[in-house]
């Protein structure tokens, strides 16, 4: 294999997984707070429908972006509502966004689909971002640049800042931050919000970094593949950014394999396409041999916050 | 992928309303049709449901908006939900129900037999009933004249053909295009690549991408959409085809032509027979020479030499002096299929379980 | 003049059976708003999607055939959330189920005898339990939460379908389409009603729901799932044991889901296709929610879906709505009834507001 193949498969793998990529770095934070959100596809929808109509009539793919993000953002703040507010249970909360989001993005695409739109390129100079061997550092769209850096932000947030520090608290022990003095439904909120808008960023991401078009059911359940990789990932972000990779690894060689021809099919393809749930599952087993605890799922997963004031 | 909401919308076209035409018997002359079509997408998706929704405008624009009126309905899944919709529509009183998917078979069956007096029409379909017909087109000749401009417009000598997953409609697309390919440019190879998947666009534009990364510049799909040809577009390669309808709005370099599904033809004669009460049992199987199948534009890139030598292959198909799968044909194990002065015929079309010499798959 | 949350002393069973029918109610108004807003004729919509399916004996057909799947995993489902169970992988146990009941059907093409369908409808329940016993034997065992990993053996069984479809199991007369043959009539359920499609699924469905609501509220059984899910100490000093009752939660939602699967492949699909999976799985966890985790509540709560799910249909041949309106609908109604079990712990209680004495 050449070294410009590697480098184009490699190109490939990272434009596949950052979507994933930024919708599950947006859900690890809201589990870390202790709330699990089964929208991210809903959201992700919504994000991409409302990222692409803004895009296509206002021309500009930042534009596109940060509507994306508020977009998710808001779809994430029904459910915040009505899990923190009122403590609804979150498994069906979540499911429902995601119902609402896969209806609402058909509906309000529809004036979009069959319209062509551009991707958004590298934003270097074209002599770095199409040079065969620099374009391995300049040649993607600003977005895969952005999940990178958010993988850092989100690390250093989690681990160096008090308000990080405060996250975990609430995610870890809800009552005990209570007690403290934290407010945990307001920075559970927070958390909610934040993932929203990662999860519409990343459905924004279909549009704008891999397919420029609109159709209905445009992510196709890579929502759901972002849950499985948080857990994957033992809600670490750098850990989050191998998965994603790895996850992106495997869907792209499978299809370079394909095209290079050969003795690939010896493999079944229903194979490959199970290999990132089986793999989820077994990392989640592993996870629970551990006994240190250090990799395990934040304590309050799940559970609504009721003060027993 | 698991999918939440299946969109079912409905369209009425043609003229307004009107009472049912409940008890009407079947085989009469009537003054006005109901006809309904039910698809498995919507009808902006540029490809294949498209297709049959242009076929219908046109069919109303030929029959006259006054004899017809149509009921379009989308987004059914091909399963259970699909026989509540046709037997919705057959209880509404249409004359004439066209399913068209595969998928929609078994319950258009189901249905047509509740309702004797209601003709069904079944697209890709193989099996009939005094009150189901057939049609289909022959796409594979549209893929014997793209194969010939990918086959004279190839620089790299590899071509690709993007499927959704390995059906024999899809092989034999596959060995058209090959075979046409090879009798312009003897090194043409077709690398084949399946998503397995009915529904990912994005997978359809990454497998794009390792195609062309691998050397291929003229691409192909079997997919409804326009992903692949997009990255055709970004990547600046030779260029790709529309597969059911002209997608150069999304590919203006790279949209070499395409091949346009035209039902124009079929749902005209099919209404007319409904009209007249001559309509019958049938099994429909057209292509280039009746009009089913077309050929888009050309890009204007396409030199004049290649637009001939495709315009020729068209033409001898229509008028029946060639054909596709004529001998001699190897397969890519280089076992020979088919002998010199051999065809495959629409019977044996099938059961090709084999790929063309010179498919990589 | 404000209102404010009071915490109730004990939940109001009033407002336990009262909220889902304000849910659908509010659901109808608030749609009929907000697709007057967009441009729909919204009042319309709402008459078709909720009213216009009761009032036609076809729609009524419909109705069975589409309920009776839902109410069944439903059944299955509420079960386990009692027990604080979230199996949400119903779908991957529905697939398996009408897999293993493909398998016997399959088996035994060539055969005719009454035995061949109790056979697949025990093959498709087992196989929904076997399917339900991998979360079970990882949580049990490693302590592994459910909701993850049967949300991932749920993408895992439509490759297994897929595999099996498009290779072993294709019908050899099928022209090369992935799809299975079709089943004969000792593999098909009949018709219960003579010149209709009411099949066995419906009367089935109610008799499991009846079998659960008995089950639930009179047998040590559903005392056990009931207390350890609302109270997992008292629970612990009543020897009820967790691991058991996380086993007993997952073999029945699992069971009943691959059950449903059985009945589906045997009835309205008759065959084995790729499009088996219609998410009736997933469908199902709201119908065990709208229906308050309780048998009888699933099957309002299961015509209910249908009514809508038929109903998008006919809003779309008679107004133009699109499908997608449905999504949105559902939705609405399940944002709706999650948000109004909060009058079920609180009650609304006005309170006079103090004029500000000052800076507070």
């Amino acid at each position: 294999m050449s070294v410009e193949l590697m480098i184009a498969i490699f190109i490939t793998l990272v434009g596949a997984s950052t979507p994933i990529l930024l919708a599950a770095l947006g859900e690890l934070v809201v589990e870390k707070s202790g709330v699990l959100n089964l929208g991210v596809e809903g959201m992700m929808l919504t994000g991409a429908v409302v990222g692409f109509a803004v895009t296509y009539n206002t021309g500009s793919p930042w534009l596109g972006i940060l509507a994306a993000g508020f977009a998710g953002a808001a779809a994430s703040l029904i459910f915040g509502f009505l899990t923190l507010s009122l403590s609804s249970n979150q498994v069906a909360t979540g499911l429902a966004l995601t119902i609402f989001g896969t209806g609402f993005s058909a509906l309000f695409g529809q004036p979009y689909t069959g319209k062509p739109l551009q991707l958004f390129k590298s934003i270097f100079p074209v002599e770095l971002a199409t040079h065969p061997f620099l374009k391995v550092i300049f040649g993607y769209s600003p977005l895969v640049y952005f999940s990178l850096f958010m993988v850092f932000a989100v690390w250093w947030f989690l681990q160096k800042t008090r308000a990080g520090l405060i996250l975990r608290a609430v995610g870890e022990s809800d009552l005990s931050a209570h007690s403290i003095g934290y407010s945990v439904i307001g920075v559970r909120y927070a958390a909610v919000a934040f993932g929203g808008a990662m999860a519409g960023i990343g459905g924004v991401c279909f549009p704008l970094l891999l397919t420029p078009q609109w159709v209905e059911r445009l992510t196709s359940g890579r929502g759901w593949i972002a849950l499985a990789l948080v857990v994957f990932a033992a809600w670490r972000p750098f850990r989050l950014l191998a998965g994603a990779y790895l996850f992106g690894l495997i869907a792209t060689m499978e299809l370079y394999a394909k095209a290079a021809g050969g003795p690939f099919r010896i493999i079944p393809s229903e194979v490959w396409a199970s290999l990132p749930y089986l793999a989820t599952i077994l990392v989640l087993v592993l996870i629970s041999l551990r006994r240190d605890g250090s990799a395990s799922a934040p304590a309050c997963l799940g559970r609504p916050f009721v003060p027993s004031n | 992928m698991t999918k939440f909401t299946r969109r079912t919308m409905l369209k009425i076209g043609g003229a307004a309303a009107t009472l049912p035409l409940i008890g009407s018997r079947a085989f009469a002359q009537k003054d006005k049709v109901r006809a309904a079509f039910v698809l498995i997408g919507t009808p902006d998706d540029n490809g294949w449901n498209f297709g049959h929704d242009q076929g219908r405008l046109a069919m109303i624009e030929a029959i006259g908006a006054d004899k017809v009126e149509t009921t379009v309905v989308t987004n059914v899944a091909e399963g259970p939900d699909s026989e509540r919709v046709f037997r919705e529509l057959a209880q509404q009183g249409h004359d004439i129900i066209y399913a068209t998917s595969f998928g929609f078979g078994d319950y258009a069956h189901k249905v047509a037999k509740q309702f004797p007096e209601v003709k069904f029409e079944w697209a890709t379909g193989n099996s009939t009933a005094p009150n189901l017909s057939l049609y289909n087109a022959k796409f594979h000749e549209g893929r014997a004249v793209i194969g010939t401009v990918a086959g004279m417009m190839t620089k790299t000598n590899i071509g690709a053909y993007i499927g959704s997953f390995p059906i024999p409609e899809v092989r034999m697309g596959i060995n058209a295009f090959q075979i046409a390919a090879r009798k312009v440019n003897p090194d043409f190879v077709t690398k084949v690549v399946y998503v397995d998947s009915w529904f990912d666009p994005a997978k359809e534009a990454d497998a794009a991408r390792a195609l062309i990364d691998q050397g291929v510049d003229v691409i192909t799909q079997h997919t409804d959409g326009p992903a692949a040809l997009q990255v055709a577009e970004e990547r600046g390669i030779v260029g790709g085809f529309g597969q059911g309808a002209d997608m150069s709005a999304f590919a203006p370099n790279a949209h070499l032509t395409a091949i346009i599904d035209n039902w124009a033809p079929h749902y005209t004669k099919s209404v007319q027979s409904v009209l007249d009460g001559t309509w019958a049992e049938s099994s429909v199987w057209d292509g280039i020479a009746s009009g089913e199948v077309m050929i888009g534009d050309y890009n204007a890139k396409v030199p004049a030499d290649v637009v001939a030598a495709a315009d020729a292959v068209k033409n001898a198909i229509a008028d029946g002096s060639l054909h596709p799968f004529a001998g001699p044909i190897s397969d890519n194990q280089g076992t020979v299929r088919v002998e010199e002065g051999d065809i495959i015929d629409d019977g044996e079309f099938w059961g090709v379980d084999w790929y063309a010499e010179g498919v990589e798959a | 003049m404000l209102y404010r949350l009071e915490k109730r002393q004990v939940p109001s069973r009033t407002m336990l059976y009262v909220t889902p029918v304000l849910a659908v109610l509010v659901t109808m108004v608030l749609g009929a708003i907000i697709f007057s807003a967009i441009g729909f004729d919204g009042p319309a919509a709402v008459r078709e999607i909720f009213f216009t399916p009761l009032t036609n004996h076809y729609k009524w057909q419909d109705l069975t055939v589409k309920a009776a799947p839902l109410i069944i995993i439903g059944v299955g489902l509420s079960i386990g959330y009692r027990a604080n169970v979230w199996n949400i992988g119903a779908e991957g146990q529905y697939v398996i189920g009408g897999l293993a009941a493909t398998g016997v059907a399959l088996a035994t093409h060539d055969m005719s005898g009454w035995w061949i369908l109790p056979l697949m409808a025990l093959a498709g329940a087992a196989g929904g339990m076997a399917y339900a016993s991998i979360p079970a034997y990882l949580r049990t065992k490693f302590s592994v939460n459910e909701i993850l990993t049967t949300l991932m053996l749920t993408y895992v069984s439509v490759q297994v379908l897929n595999y099996l479809i498009f290779g072993p199991w294709k019908s050899p007369t099928s022209f090369g389409q992935p799809q299975t043959v079709l089943f004969n009539a000792d593999q098909t359920l009949p018709y219960i009603i003579p010149g209709t499609i009411v099949q066995m699924g419906a009367p089935i469905a109610i008799i499991v729901a009846l079998i659960a609501w008995l089950a639930m509220g009179r047998s040590l059984f559903g005392f056990q799932i009931r207390t350890v899910g609302s109270a997992p100490h008292a629970a612990r000093y009543a020897g009820f044991s967790a691991k058991q009752t996380v086993w007993l939660a997952l073999l029945i939602s699992g069971g009943l889901a691959g059950f449903a699967g059985m009945l589906e492949v045997a009835g309205p699909f008759g065959r084995m296709v790729p499009q088996f999976p219609t998410n009736y799985g997933f469908t199902a966890i709201i119908v065990a929610f709208l229906g308050r985790l309780n048998p009888i509540g699933v099957v309002l709560a299961g015509i209910v879906l249908a009514i809508t799910f038929v109903g998008g249909e006919v809003a779309q041949t008679t107004i133009g709505l699109p499908n997608a309106a449905v999504g949105i609908f559902q939705a609405m109604m399940l944002f709706l009834l999650l948000a109004g079990d909060i009058l079920v712990r609180y009650r609304l209680k006005r309170v006079i507001t103090k004029p500000a004495t000052g800076a507070a």
